[in-house]
């Protein structure tokens, strides 16, 4: 536990090369966790000597977003480069038995990349719908492959699951009332309950072999890898369970860390890592009501479910041995950014449709300057009426309206709980992130001309995005039909509590 | 020119003719008696370093430090005020024992303002007395805060050398209620802050890091030339407030003026480390890095103002100017982690394993056996010692540090104890209400109910027990029913007992003040004509508000 690496300014000067073959893309995305959860980051008692070893030898962000403070949109997002609006993909989650999804039309960064050659797997929480039939699983987005729950692990029963060895039971009731939460390969149910002391095995043998299998095919890959760690109940197997000094919490997100260090072990030991970017974020902030057993945000303010800086800018790193020097960026970037990256680095053809991403390639490979300046902060449940509840140009940010969360919920500042309502700020409170990232000191505006002349570019900004902004038909107000809900049995009965295999 | 300008001007020579001899001094070999720096500084936060999280990227030298050497994000102060967190490091010993608390009040956190009539004790054995033992030759450059009456001064306590202040660097003062705070060369004044010593509080512009940086560098310098093995204590102010940086520095950050002082502390440990590799004596010097206490996050009422002009060392501060604590509950002046746990980071290349972190329990006293141990030298036996040696845990050698307790004093009371992960609290307090309705908040925006309480609250029946593995934000106590508090509490109860009934206070040296003792006139005033008249001597009880 001694050993780890931390920032390791080898200034060795790499410039980068076209190489002959187009590059892999792994794509890491862990649930829930906050800003200020990693060793790297500043936490003081996680174990995270993989994730550690990539910030040393890679990029690592501070200004980086995510675009919603709840899983399902922000996994939109991310994997289309549009805000959530634009796709539909609100208000709040999708459930089991969600009757919409990702709308197929919307090009995936998958499906960005299959016409190019690459061979594409989805592995973990996928939570971008299931629908009839599986309409809207993986398989159906660009990926060839797809191991994995659906959707977030504890919308299903859980109180009688284990979720560390040798039989401690998951903490909490979970979704109750719906089927037990099932493992899908492809489309078809595996296990049902799924068996969480061996589920990061399995996620891990799954990806460590289709690398292998891509690198002897000489076949360009991307695997995305939302991983259902560190989100509510944490779970782990017999590796990571009681190792870290951080209770459950540090369990689940070092079991994480683990199945990083074995994918990065499969890249060097297939001669790929140098020709292969992997980026590690996370969908949005802690979930700070689970208390000790949830994330933390660091010096931001609140977390999941609200749009200050906690909820929202999130751990990110970029690793690429010989390409990416080894630093750390102050430069904004966002989930939205990974899409255009990902295809300008592949050479593939960007979707003919309306993104919000802008590529990082300068930023990644020239230590350049980022080409985002500004980022859109949407509500859980965004709306035309509203709009944006905050919006962040440069280094100020405006909130025009703030909201506390459920999720946000037991943090001593007032702001973050359920119990601070909706509350609209006319003029809107300013911040500066640089000197104030915690959001503690809203700047007073009187008689400071150059702070409202900011206000006023961020006001017209806002006017221009929200005027181009064309709001999708909302896919989760579709509802719910509970015959969609995966079963392993479908004919049973009586369900839900029949469906288990 | 001024006494200060000249002290600049000709270091800055001396420092261009070091270059050009420095490829000509031999390489030494003094690994049995390493030179030792302990680099402190004043209200420096655990959040401020990048390597710990601060987004805003102010410390590229400090991380690189981490990189090449040890991160300890386990370490901690001995006390959350400056003076006895000082006294403590050099004496190896909590401020209860070495005398640097007060007895005027309960709980209350005392120090070295400049009408304070004690300091510290001629009782007490000093680092740089025990390493002359060994010929190491001592400096201290900055700020000193063990007292500044002529007895208490640091050549008077086994440092040969001093280039700085004895207390913080408030002001200006008019002369005839309170005289400007003395800068000392050894044992004479060289002027005065705000008069020689320009200090611009519009601006924030001062020289005195760069003056603190040339000043190590050249002791360095002449004792590597000399062959003689050294100990620098390397005290810089510049994030104490009113917070200072020069010229180059000034705006140069992302968080105001605070980060420029970050920057150019920074820059100057960075330059110092540059040093030791250029003079070929790094694998021959251990250095320590860390912080007195933890960021003052007291955020006054006057936003608009950037200080309130409060001569004391616990509150002047306005809203954004200053440090982070990272993921830690308050700040200075409080028990809770953001008061006492210190960025911390040792640096011995060819000894210490490049990029390591350490998460042992460690504190600022374990500097004092640790630097005897490295200099091969026995710590005294004839008094208790709070201090571990290191040297085991920095050298990677097998050993048994135990589950060694951390004590979290505020001034004569303790007030929570740390072993392992967890860490109970036996009283609490924040500040007094009083205090609080004139705007001065140790905890802004982190009130946890019942913990950061605005009564000094009594726990000792049933303290609040926290687990900092999960929960390093001293959020969410433990339940008092749950069998893990039963439990823990009956292997932390015996060791307090232990502590408690073992222990003997020294003699409080903070419980006395006098208009009469200030810094009317320190020695070498009469050559410089800086003399002002001592008014009459008229003590009392000084008062701690906090």
């Amino acid at each position: 536990m001694d050993s780890i690496g931390f920032f390791f300014f080898l200034s060795s000067f790499l410039f980068w090369t076209y190489s002959a073959s187009p590059p892999n893309f792994v794509l890491l995305f862990a649930d829930d966790l906050g800003f200020g959860d990693l060793g790297c980051y500043g936490h003081p008692s996680s174990l995270t000597p993989n994730l550690d070893r990539m910030a040393a030898g890679g990029l690592r962000f501070t200004d980086f977003y995510c675009t919603s403070p709840v899983c399902t949109p922000s996994r939109a997002s991310l994997l289309t480069g549009r805000y959530q609006t634009r796709s539909g993909v609100y208000p709040g989650v999708f459930y089991p038995g969600s009757r919409g999804g990702l709308p197929l039309n919307e090009t995936t960064i998958a499906e960005v990349l299959k016409p190019v050659g690459y061979a594409t797997a989805a592995i973990g929480k996928w939570h971008l719908g299931v629908g009839a039939n599986g309409m809207f699983l993986p398989t159906r987005q660009g990926f060839d492959h797809y191991l994995g729950i659906p959707y977030s692990h504890d919308m299903g029963p859980c109180r009688n699951l284990t979720c560390f060895p040798p039989d401690i039971k998951c903490f909490g009731f979970c979704d109750v009332g719906t089927v037990t939460v099932p493992l899908m390969h492809n489309e078809v149910i595996k296990q049902q309950p799924v068996n969480f002391l061996e589920l990061e095995r399995a996620y891990s043998d799954f990806a460590t072999d289709f690398i292998a299998t891509s690198a002897k095919n000489k076949q360009p890959f991307f695997i995305y890898y939302p991983s259902h760690h560190t989100h509510y109940p944490q779970y782990a197997g017999v590796e990571a369970a009681g190792r870290t000094l951080r209770g459950r919490f540090g369990d689940s997100l070092f079991e994480f860390d683990n199945t990083i260090g074995n994918l990065l072990t499969t890249l060097e030991k297939t001669g790929v890592i140098n020709n292969t970017l992997v980026f590690f974020t996370s969908d949005n902030g802690p979930e700070l009501m689970r208390m000790s057993g949830g994330g933390c945000s660091g010096p931001l303010k609140c977390g999941k479910g609200t749009t200050y800086e906690g909820g929202m800018r999130e751990p990110a790193i970029a690793f690429w041995p010989g390409t990416i020097r080894p630093g750390v960026t102050r430069e904004m970037a966002s989930t939205l950014d990974i899409l255009p990256t990902i295809a300008g680095l592949a050479g593939a053809k960007l979707p003919q449709v309306m993104l919000d991403g802008v590529d990082m390639i300068d930023i990644l490979i020239n230590q350049g300057k980022g080409k985002r300046e500004t980022m859109m902060f949407y509500p859980t449940d965004p709306s035309e009426m509203y709009g944006l509840f905050a919006l962040r140009l440069g280094k100020y940010k405006a909130h025009f309206y703030t909201r506390g969360a459920t999720h946000s919920g037991t943090t001593p500042d007032q702001d973050c709980p359920v119990f601070a309502v909706l509350k609209a700020h006319d003029p809107p409170l300013l911040f500066d992130l640089e000197a104030d990232p915690s959001e503690h000191y809203p700047l007073q505006l009187f008689g400071k001309p150059d702070l409202q002349a900011v206000l006023q570019q961020i006001l017209q900004v806002k006017e221009k995005f929200e005027a181009s902004m064309v709001f999708g038909e909302s896919q989760i107000s579709k509802g719910v039909d509970t015959d969609l809900e995966p079963c392993c049995n479908p004919q049973c009965s009586p369900k839900p509590g029949c469906c288990r295999c | 020119m001024t006494a200060a300008l000249r002290v600049m001007s000709s270091l800055t020579l001396s420092l261009f003719f070091s270059i050009i001899c420095c490829s000509l001094t031999e390489k030494l070999s003094n690994a049995s008696s390493p030179n030792i720096i302990i680099m402190l500084m004043d209200d420096m936060g655990w959040g401020d370093l990048g390597v710990l999280g601060q987004p805003s990227k102010e410390t590229p030298n400090l991380d690189a430090m981490a990189a090449q050497g040890m991160l300890f994000p386990n370490f901690y102060t001995a006390n959350p005020l400056c003076s006895p967190s000082r006294a403590a490091l050099l004496t190896g010993r909590l401020p209860v024992r070495n005398g640097f608390y007060t007895t005027n009040g309960h709980a209350r956190n005392a120090y070295t303002p400049q009408e304070i009539v004690g300091g510290i004790s001629k009782d007490e054995m000093l680092l740089p007395q025990i390493m002359k033992k060994k010929g190491y030759v001592s400096k201290i450059v900055g700020k000193w805060h063990l007292g500044h009456r002529p007895q208490y001064l640091p050549l008077k306590n086994g440092f040969d050398e001093w280039f700085g202040a004895p207390d913080c660097h408030f002001g200006p003062y008019n002369s005839s209620i309170r005289p400007n705070i003395p800068v000392y060369n050894n044992s004479e004044m060289l002027g005065r802050y705000y008069e020689e010593f320009k200090i611009d509080r519009k601006t924030g512009e001062s020289n005195l890091t760069r003056m603190y940086l040339l000043e190590g560098v050249d002791f360095i310098r002449r004792q590597t030339e000399a062959q003689r093995p050294f100990f620098l204590y390397w005290a810089p102010d510049a994030t104490h407030a009113p917070v200072y940086a020069s010229k180059p520095f000034l705006g140069k950050s992302q968080r105001g003026r605070y980060g420029d002082a970050v920057m150019e502390l920074d820059y100057s440990v960075g330059h110092i480390l540059l040093w030791l590799k250029r003079l070929g004596i790094e694998n021959d010097t251990f250095v320590f890095f860390t912080s007195d206490n933890g960021a003052a996050l007291m955020s006054g009422p006057n936003e608009g103002k950037h200080y309130k002009l409060i001569p004391t060392c616990t509150q002047s501060f306005s809203l954004r100017v200053t440090g982070s604590n990272g993921p830690f509950l308050c700040g200075k002046e409080t028990t809770f982690e953001g008061g006492m746990r210190e960025p911390a980071i040792a640096w011995w290349p060819g000894h210490i394993k490049a990029g390591t972190v350490n998460f042992q329990l460690a504190s600022v006293m374990d500097l004092f056996p640790t630097s005897l141990a490295l200099a091969g030298l026995s710590p005294p036996d004839d008094r208790a010692l709070d201090g571990l040696d290191l040297t085991p845990v920095l050298l990677n050698h097998p050993h048994k540090q135990g589950n060694r307790p951390i004590f979290y004093y505020r001034g004569n009371e303790l007030m929570a104890v740390r072993i392992g992960q967890y860490k109970a609290h036996y009283w609490t307090w924040s500040n007094s209400l009083e205090e609080f309705n004139k705007g001065i908040n140790f905890c802004p925006g982190e009130e946890v109910p019942g913990v950061t309480t605005h009564d000094q609250k009594e726990h000792t029946l049933q303290p609040i027990l926290f687990h900092l593995g999960r929960d390093p934000g001293e959020k969410f106590p433990i339940s008092v029913s749950s069998h893990e508090y039963q439990k823990v509490l009956s292997s932390i109860s015996p060791v307090v007992e232990q502590h408690k009934s073992t222990l003997v206070p020294g003699v409080p040296q903070l419980n006395m003040c006098d208009m009469a003792v200030m810094n009317w006139a320190p020695t070498g005033c009469e050559k410089l004509g800086k003399c002002l008249n001592v008014p009459k001597s008229q003590p009392w009880k000084c008062d701690w508000p906090h």
